[in-house]
């Protein structure tokens, strides 16, 4: 009797204890358990990464733009988490697209300016998603010289080589899986947002027991001059008085024909009017943007499918007296970024102000996946800022860019520290560096100050570091 | 018909026009440090105007001029684009803070100057019918019309239009581009 009581008192206490601790472990993987439930079911969630051209980070009205519509991105960054320090490590199409899909500095890709065809030496996030078992789509603007790479484990391979990979904004010849044919619809963001919907549709087509999880990159073209929208939204901001928008500085009719500024695609026209197109533009693009949220949510995929806007570069209007992509102003490097996720992210009424660079997307990707990021990728996945967009994560970001001609702008080298840009030039420019607490603008170069050249060193030393990755 | 002296007939002209450039040039410029918002405007829009017609249409004012007092065909010519190949070499030389020399060079081919090009052959031959017309009324020629201006006005109109309606202008950036990399590859070593 004895005895039994007392192996009837140890049961009790192993199932207490194994109580206690399933309870604890319950409670300590508490923050991973959608995550978890997402991946041990073997629903690895679906990807769908939308790029943006030239696509200035205050141009959405998330972002508290004063006239532009963009109910797309508003509802991905309402529904989502959206980033207002994310940057373009090189400020040029060609690199930021391969640094995007490679999660490497344009120093190790090697797409250093847009006259460098893709050298193929770094792997795709498509490829290594391809290889894990996703199904995955490459669809749109490529734009790197040389052609489109070979890509034969895409399942889907949409995309154009029409003026230099720019392609046209209507009826562009696209080339799907290495078939030249005709554009379907008129309008581009259109014809390439079919052919992502498309994919989408057909995958979910496989019973769910053999369905694969699907990645689509869709690239867009609007953003980029020459700006052109189709005839509902052309003309939509024509009332709007510009003025407010831009620089006093910058006058309607000169400003863009003048001191270098002819060399960006504004020869023709009124500057104000610009800005309009551009801004139909983008508008045109979220519309399409609409159209992929709501087939998520018709094919009832929200719940498992990660969904990301960005755009591949910023675009000055005027600031600094230049227009353009290429120089090492906020408006340039910074980059819209949203995510949604609505398995990880906890909290989307906040806006995450940690410093983001393209470099960080493919690793994401790869981890949210559940694929091992390779040592060769020089960003790190965010994923964990979706849970703790407060928590530590990078303390500067890597500017370079090679010259590219015929834009005047010098090689450069900088480091963007949440607190300081410093940038140092190539031939006769002086070195930048701003203080962006005091100075968000970029008013005061203080590096001949006593105060900026005691930060000098320090940020020299993070740059010499980054670079060295 | 009188030839008249070199300055009268030629330097003049194109000190001129030069002039206005470079006064509407730093008068451009300047305007961006005026406080008062309508002020500014008007002084950009006045000094913006000016620099843009002295380059393009400078040729024409400077050719006519020429052909009336009696300048020979090369001198005109070299007269009337001496304007717009200053600006092209100022843009020229602003590349050179950012490219080598000879790269620099190649932005003399660039689409916006061979647009500019072509844009004074048609007004050379429109001034060489105003000239004639104004020396025909003196009673100093007898023929206006001739084959030669009418075709390198048709020409030049032809390019000018052609030049822009060939994708807005965007083939030839391309063409210029695609030259750039056959002579200078991706401008990296």
């Amino acid at each position: 009797m004895k005895n039994n009581a007392k192996i009837k008192m140890n049961c009790r206490y192993i199932l207490n204890l194994v109580g206690v601790v399933v309870i604890t472990l319950i409670g300590f993987l508490s923050f991973g358990q959608a995550d978890s439930a997402v991946m041990n079911q073997g629903k690895r969630p679906n990807i769908i990464f939308i790029l943006g051209d030239n696509h200035n980070a205050d141009f959405m009205g998330c972002a508290g733009h004063s006239f532009i519509k963009t109910p797309g991105m508003d509802r991905l960054a309402r529904e989502g988490l959206m980033f207002t320090n994310t940057f373009n490590t090189t400020s040029l199409c060609s690199p930021s697209r391969a640094s995007i899909l490679t999660g490497t500095y344009a120093h190790n890709h090697g797409v250093k300016n847009n006259h460098i065809s893709w050298t193929g030496t770094r792997k795709t996030f498509l490829e290594y998603l391809s290889e894990a078992g996703y199904s995955t789509a490459f669809i749109g603007k490529w734009h790197m010289p040389g052609g489109l790479p070979e890509m034969p484990f895409l399942d889907l391979y949409v995309s154009y080589t029409d003026h230099e990979g720019q392609g046209r904004y209507f009826n562009c010849p696209m080339i799907v899986n290495g078939e030249e044919v005709a554009s379907r619809k008129s309008y581009i963001t259109e014809e390439v947002t079919d052919y992502a919907i498309e994919f989408m549709e057909n995958s979910v087509k496989t019973p769910a027991k053999d369905r694969k999880p699907f990645c689509i990159y869709l690239a867009h073209r609007p953003g980029h001059p020459p700006f052109q929208s189709p005839k509902d939204i052309r003309g939509m901001y024509d009332s709007q008085n510009i003025s407010k928008n831009l620089p006093k500085q910058v006058d309607e009719y000169w400003f863009g024909k003048t001191d270098g500024n002819v060399f960006q695609g504004v020869m023709m026209g009124s500057y104000y009017d610009q800005y309009r197109k551009y801004c139909e533009t983008i508008t045109a693009m979220d519309r399409d943007i609409v159209r992929i949220l709501d087939k998520v949510d018709e094919l009832g995929l929200e719940d498992n499918t990660l969904v990301i806007y960005m755009g591949d570069n910023g675009m000055q209007w005027g600031t600094h007296g230049c227009h353009g992509i290429r120089e090492p102003y906020e408006e340039s490097i910074r980059l819209p970024f949203i995510v949604r996720a609505p398995w990880l992210i906890r909290d989307n009424s906040e806006k995450c102000d940690q410093i983001i660079a393209n470099v960080d997307i493919a690793p994401f990707l790869l981890d949210i996946a559940g694929v091992e990021v390779p040592k060769s990728m020089d960003g790190k996945s965010l994923k964990p800022l979706l849970r703790e967009p407060d928590g530590k994560f990078s303390d500067a970001c890597l500017l370079e860019f090679w010259r590219y001609y015929p834009e005047n702008t010098p090689s450069y080298t900088g480091v963007r520290t949440q607190r300081y840009k410093y940038v140092e030039f190539e031939k006769s420019r002086k070195p930048w560096l701003f203080d962006l607490k005091k100075d968000p603008k970029e008013e005061e170069n203080i590096y001949n100050t006593p105060n900026g050249q005691k930060e000098v060193k320090r940020l020299q030393a993070i740059m010499k570091e980054l670079k060295s990755q | 018909m009188q030839q008249q002296n070199f300055i009268s007939r030629s330097v003049f002209p194109v000190v001129l026009v030069l002039a206005i450039a470079i006064i509407s040039f730093f008068g451009y410029s300047g305007s961006q440090s005026i406080e008062n918002d309508k002020i500014r405007a008007v002084v950009a829009l006045i000094f913006g105007t000016t620099y843009f017609l002295s380059i393009t249409f400078g040729p024409f004012y400077v050719y006519t001029i020429g052909y009336v007092k009696g300048s020979l065909l090369k001198e005109r010519i070299l007269a009337s684009s001496l304007t717009p190949f200053l600006w092209m070499t100022k843009e020229v030389f602003r590349l050179t803070h950012s490219h080598p020399f000879l790269e620099s060079l190649y932005w003399y081919l660039s689409p916006l100057h061979l647009w500019l090009i072509m844009f004074i052959g048609l007004e050379l031959g429109a001034a060489t019918l105003i000239a004639r017309k104004i020396l025909k009324n003196r009673g100093e020629v007898k023929i206006v019309m001739s084959p030669a201006p009418l075709i390198v006005m048709g020409v030049s109109l032809f390019l000018v239009i052609g030049a822009y309606a060939w994708g807005k202008g965007e083939n030839l950036y391309v063409m210029f581009l695609e030259g750039y990399r056959i002579l200078f590859g991706s401008g990296l070593s």
